[in-house]
C-alpha cells in the first residue's frame, strides 16, 4: 500500500489517466493560477486575458465579486471591498491593532471565534472566507480552461508563514472544496519554476520585493532536494513605498499645501505610472490635473534612483540578516532569483545583483514565476511525472516552544528544522491523583511566552490516578510536511493514551468549519452530508485497493496466519458497506481497517528501509 | 504508533559509530530514505499511510538532526555507549573551564557599550570556535579509549560552548533588529 508509491511516486491506481493539478499563488495584492497545458506550464488568464487576480472581495448585498470587478468599486464602497485579507490569516483580534491602518474595516466585536470577522453588508467574514473566495475563482478558470475538474492544488505560503496561518490556508482551501497537495513555500516555488531543482548542488537567494511586502530566503539545493537555510524580510515594504516617495516629491515640488483622500490617490496614481515607466526610460513626465492643480513635472531616472535609495538599503539589510542566519557567506550564493512586480526597478536589480555579486536570473515574469512553480509541483505531485523524483523539504519556519514556569517559553523544536519533525517530552504530575493536565504551545523565537505567537492551549485528560511524581506523561509534538503542528500524549507506565482537547489560539474550530461549510452550500444539510459520503466512499475505496495490492505482495511473507484473516475481516466487512449510504459507518470502517493492518503497513516500511540504503534507485526497489 | 525502523541512528544511516563522521555519506543516506518516506511521496494514499510516512519522515530527520550536529553526535554516542544521560543534572566543576566562560560573558556584556559590537562578537566566535574544536578531539580520544565518563564531561563543555555561541547568535540578531 504505502509502498506502492515508492516504486511510482504519486500515481494512482489508473496509471494512464491524467490528473489535472494547477498551482495558486495566493497573494496580498493579486493571485494568479498556473498549470501543466499540454506540457507547458504557464499561468491562465481571465476571459478578458488578465493573469493577475487582484486579491479584492467585494460583498454586495447578495452577491459576491472577485478581483477586477470588486476593486473598481474600492474607492467607492471601501467597507465592503475586502483586500489584503491575507495579512490577517491566522491572526487573531489582538493583532488587528497593528494592522489597523492597512486594513481600514468594521471587525466584528461581538464574537465567541478567536478568528476576526469583517462587518460587511452581507455577512461577517472571516480571512479564511475571503481567502476561499478567491480560490473558487482561480480554481474555476482553472476547470474551464481544462474542461475537467482538478484533482487537487498546490498553494504557496510565505516561507515564514506560522502554524496558524498555514491551517488558516488550507481551511480556506478546504472551503473551496480544493484537495490540497501540499502547502509550498513561495520562494521555494520560485525556485522550481526556474528549473534549479535540475541543478545538482547550490545556494539560492530568492529576492520577492512585491507591492507591500519584502521577503528574502537564502535555499539550500542538493540534488533535488531543497531545504530553506534561512528567511527573513520586512512586512510592511514594497513597491507602494516607492510609489509613496514619489508622492511626496511631487507635493513637496508643487507645493501643495492641503491634500485630500481624493488627490493623495490621483498623485499615487501618477507616480505609480512614473515609476513603471522609469523601468525602460532614462527620464518621464509626471502629468496632473486635479480642480485647480495642473502639475508638469520631470522626473528622472538618477532622482528617482535617490528617492528610493533607502528603501533598498532596507531590503539589503535583511538579506545580510538572512545571510547570517544561514551560515552563508555572499560568495557562496549560486543564483539569485527575482520575484514580484517591484524587481523590475532597475535600482533595486543593480544593487541586489552587487549584493550578492550575481547576476539575477529575470527571464520569467516576477508576478508569475511563484505560481508556476506551484504548478510544476502539483504536476509531480499529482502524479504525472513518474520518472521525476522532485522532493522539496521545507523547514520549520519559527522555533516550536510550550510555556514554562513563569511565562517563559521553553524550546521543544528549533527554527530551520527540516519537516515533517517530531520531538516528545517527559512530564510528570505534580499532585496525587492528578489525571488532567494543559500544555500552551506557542510559536517564536523570544524567550517570553508574551512575545512569541500563541498556537493552542492543550488539556490532556484521562491521565490513571497515581501518586504525584508517578505518572511518566510523553507528550510529543509533530509537524507534518506542510508545517502543520499535531500533539499525541501517553502515560507510559499504563500505557494510557491522554484524549487531547486542541483549543486553538486563532483557527477555526471544526463546528464554526463546518457551518461555514454550511453557509457555502445551497442545500445545506443534504449537500454536505452528500459530500461527505463521496468523500468516505472515495477513501475506502482507496484503502481496500491499496491493502489488497499490499497484501498480494507480502502478506504472507510479513505476516503470520492469524493477523492476516483479522486484517481481511475488517476489510471484507469494509467492502461491504461501501455501498450503504452512512458517511459514520464507513468512516468506522476504514479506522478498523487501519488499525488492524498499523503494523503491517510499519512492517513494510522496514523492510524497504534496507532496499532504500543497499544503493538502488528508488524505482528500482521492489515493494 | 511505536517507531523502530532501527533503534539506533547510525545503524540506520549504516554509518560506523565513530564522532568523525562523513558528512556526505550522512547527508545522501538522509535524502535517499526523505525521498521514500516523505509524505509528498503519498498524496494520493490513504489517510494512514500519510500518518505513517510523517512519522517516519519525522523519525529520519530527527536522527539526521542529531548526528549532524557533532554536540548532539557526542551525547548521541554516550547514549549508544550505555550511559544514563540527564542535560538538568549534570553540570561541570572544572575550575578553568568556568572561569575562562564567566570571562567571555564579560566580555560579551561590555560589548553592548562599546563602538563596533559585531567585531568583537565575531571576535569571541572565534575563540569559542577554536574551543569547540579541541574539545572535539578530546571526546573522540576518550571515546575511543572507552572513558566515557570523561568523555561525558568534555560533551558538557561542549554543550556549554554551543549555548554561549547561540546566545551571541541571537544577541547580533537583535543588532541586527535594530538596524533593519
Amino acid at each position: 500500500m504505502a509502498l506502492l508509491q515508492i516504486s511510482e511516486p504519486g500515481q494512482t491506481t489508473a496509471p494512464h489517466q491524467r490528473n489535472y493539478a494547477a498551482g495558486i499563488d495566493l497573494g496580498t495584492t493579486n493571485s494568479l493560477v498556473a498549470i501543466n497545458r499540454s506540457g507547458q506550464v504557464e499561468t491562465l488568464p481571465d476571459s478578458e486575458g488578465h493573469h493577475l487576480l487582484p486579491s479584492v472581495v467585494h460583498y454586495g448585498e447578495t452577491q459576491i465579486l472577485v478581483g477586477y470587478p470588486a476593486q473598481r468599486l474600492q474607492a467607492e464602497d471601501p467597507l465592503n471591498t475586502l483586500s489584503s485579507v491575507k495579512r490577517i490569516m491566522g491572526r487573531g483580534i489582538d493583532d488587528l491593532k497593528t494592522l489597523k491602518n492597512m486594513l481600514p474595516y468594521e471587525f466584528d466585536g461581538n464574537t465567541d471565534s478567536h478568528v476576526p470577522r469583517i462587518i460587511t453588508r452581507q455577512k461577517s467574514v472571516s480571512a479564511i472566507e475571503v481567502s476561499a473566495e478567491i480560490l473558487k475563482v482561480l480554481a474555476q478558470r482553472a476547470e474551464q480552461t481544462m474542461g475537467e475538474k482538478l484533482s487537487g492544488v498546490v498553494i504557496t505560503v510565505p516561507a515564514y508563514f506560522d502554524d496558524a496561518q498555514r491551517q488558516a490556508t488550507r481551511d480556506a482551501a478546504r472551503l473551496a472544496d480544493l484537495k490540497v497537495y501540499r502547502l509550498l513555500s513561495e520562494p521555494t516555488a520560485a525556485a522550481v519554476a526556474y528549473g534549479l531543482d535540475q541543478q545538482s548542488d547550490g545556494i539560492i537567494a530568492v529576492y520577492d520585493l512585491g507591492g507591500g511586502t519584502f521577503d528574502i530566503s537564502i535555499l539550500h539545493l542538493n540534488k533535488g532536494v531543497f531545504e530553506v537555510l534561512a528567511t527573513g524580510g520586512n512586512s510592511s515594504l514594497g513597491g507602494d513605498d516607492m510609489d509613496h516617495a514619489i508622492g511626496e516629491w511631487i507635493i513637496e515640488q508643487a507645493g501643495i499645501g492641503k491634500i485630500d483622500h481624493f488627490l493623495l490617490r490621483h498623485i499615487l496614481i501618477a507616480a505609480r505610472k512614473a515609476k513603471e515607466e522609469l523601468t525602460n526610460s532614462a527620464s518621464t513626465t509626471i502629468q496632473l490635473k486635479y480642480k485647480e492643480l495642473d502639475l508638469n513635472l520631470k522626473l528622472d531616472r538618477e532622482l528617482f534612483n535617490a528617492l528610493i535609495k533607502d528603501l533598498v538599503k532596507k531590503t539589503l539589510m535583511s538579506c545580510r540578516r538572512a545571510l547570517r542566519d544561514a551560515k552563508i557567506k555572499t560568495s557562496e550564493i549560486t543564483n539569485v532569483v527575482m520575484v514580484g512586480g517591484s524587481t523590475r526597478v532597475p535600482l533595486v536589480l543593480e544593487q541586489v545583483g552587487t549584493f550578492f555579486d550575481c547576476e539575477p536570473l529575470t527571464e520569467l515574469d516576477p508576478d508569475r514565476v511563484v505560481a508556476i512553480g506551484a504548478a510544476l509541483q502539483a504536476d509531480v505531485l499529482a502524479g504525472n511525472k513518474p520518472d521525476q523524483e522532485l522532493l522539496l523539504l521545507d523547514v520549520l519556519p519559527l522555533s516550536l516552544c510550550i510555556e514554562t514556569m513563569g511565562g517563559l517559553s521553553e524550546k521543544i523544536i528549533s527554527r530551520n528544522s527540516p519537516i515533517p519533525v517530531a520531538r516528545a517530552q517527559e512530564f510528570t504530575t505534580f499532585k496525587d491523583g492528578q489525571t488532567a493536565m494543559a500544555v500552551h504551545v506557542v510559536q517564536g523565537e523570544r524567550e517570553l511566552v508574551s512575545d512569541c505567537r500563541s498556537l493552542a492551549h492543550f488539556e490532556l485528560r484521562g491521565i490513571p490516578p497515581m501518586t504525584a511524581g508517578a505518572a511518566r506523561i510523553k507528550v510529543t509534538y509533530q509537524v507534518d510536511a506542510d508545517g502543520l503542528m499535531s500533539v499525541m500524549a501517553e502515560e507510559l507506565s499504563s500505557g494510557v493514551r491522554a484524549d487531547i482537547t486542541i483549543k486553538p489560539s486563532y483557527g477555526l474550530t471544526d463546528t464554526e468549519i463546518e457551518s461555514m461549510l454550511r453557509d457555502s452550500m445551497s442545500n445545506a444539510k443534504q449537500d454536505i452530508d452528500a459530500r461527505m459520503l463521496a468523500e468516505q466512499q472515495v477513501e475506502a475505496r482507496r484503502v481496500i485497493e491499496a491493502l489488497d495490492s499490499a497484501l498480494a505482495k507480502d502478506g504472507q511473507e510479513l505476516l503470520l496466519e492469524n493477523e492476516l484473516n483479522q486484517i481481511k475481516r475488517a476489510r471484507d466487512s469494509l467492502q461491504q458497506s461501501i455501498h450503504s449510504a452512512n458517511a459514520d459507518a464507513l468512516k468506522r470502517g476504514i479506522k478498523k481497517v487501519e488499525s488492524a493492518s498499523e503494523e503491517f503497513v510499519a512492517r513494510r516500511m522496514n523492510a524497504s528501509v534496507k532496499k532504500v540504503l543497499s544503493g538502488k534507485k528508488i524505482d528500482e526497489v521492489d515493494v | 504508533m511505536h517507531i523502530d525502523i532501527k533503534q539506533n541512528y547510525f545503524e540506520l544511516f549504516e554509518l560506523p559509530v565513530d564522532f568523525r563522521l562523513d558528512q556526505k555519506s550522512l547527508h545522501s543516506a538522509q535524502q535517499r530514505l526523505q525521498s521514500a518516506f516523505h509524505p509528498d511521496r503519498f498524496v494520493s494514499g490513504t489517510e494512514q499511510e500519510k500518518r505513517i510516512a510523517v512519522q517516519k519522515a519525522a523519525w529520519v530527520n530527527e536522527a539526521y538532526e542529531t548526528l549532524k550536529n557533532p554536540v548532539k553526535r557526542a551525547r548521541y554516542m554516550l547514549h549508544v555507549g550505555g550511559l544514563e544521560l540527564n542535560d538538568e543534572h549534570e553540570t561541570t566543576s572544572d575550575p578553568a573551564f568556568l572561569m575562562e566562560q564567566i570571562e567571555i560573558r564579560e566580555e560579551l556584556d561590555q560589548c553592548r557599550n562599546c563602538q563596533d559590537p559585531m567585531r568583537i562578537c565575531d571576535h569571541i566566535t572565534g575563540k569559542l570556535d577554536q574551543r569547540s574544536q579541541e574539545y572535539a578531539t578530546k571526546f573522540m580520544d576518550l571515546y575511543q579509549q572507552g572513558y566515557l565518563e570523561q568523555a561525558r564531561q568534555v560533551s558538557r563543555k561542549m554543550q556549554f560552548v554551543e549555548r554561549t555561541l547561540e546566545q551571541i547568535d541571537e544577541y547580533q540578531f537583535d543588532l541586527e533588529e535594530d538596524l533593519i
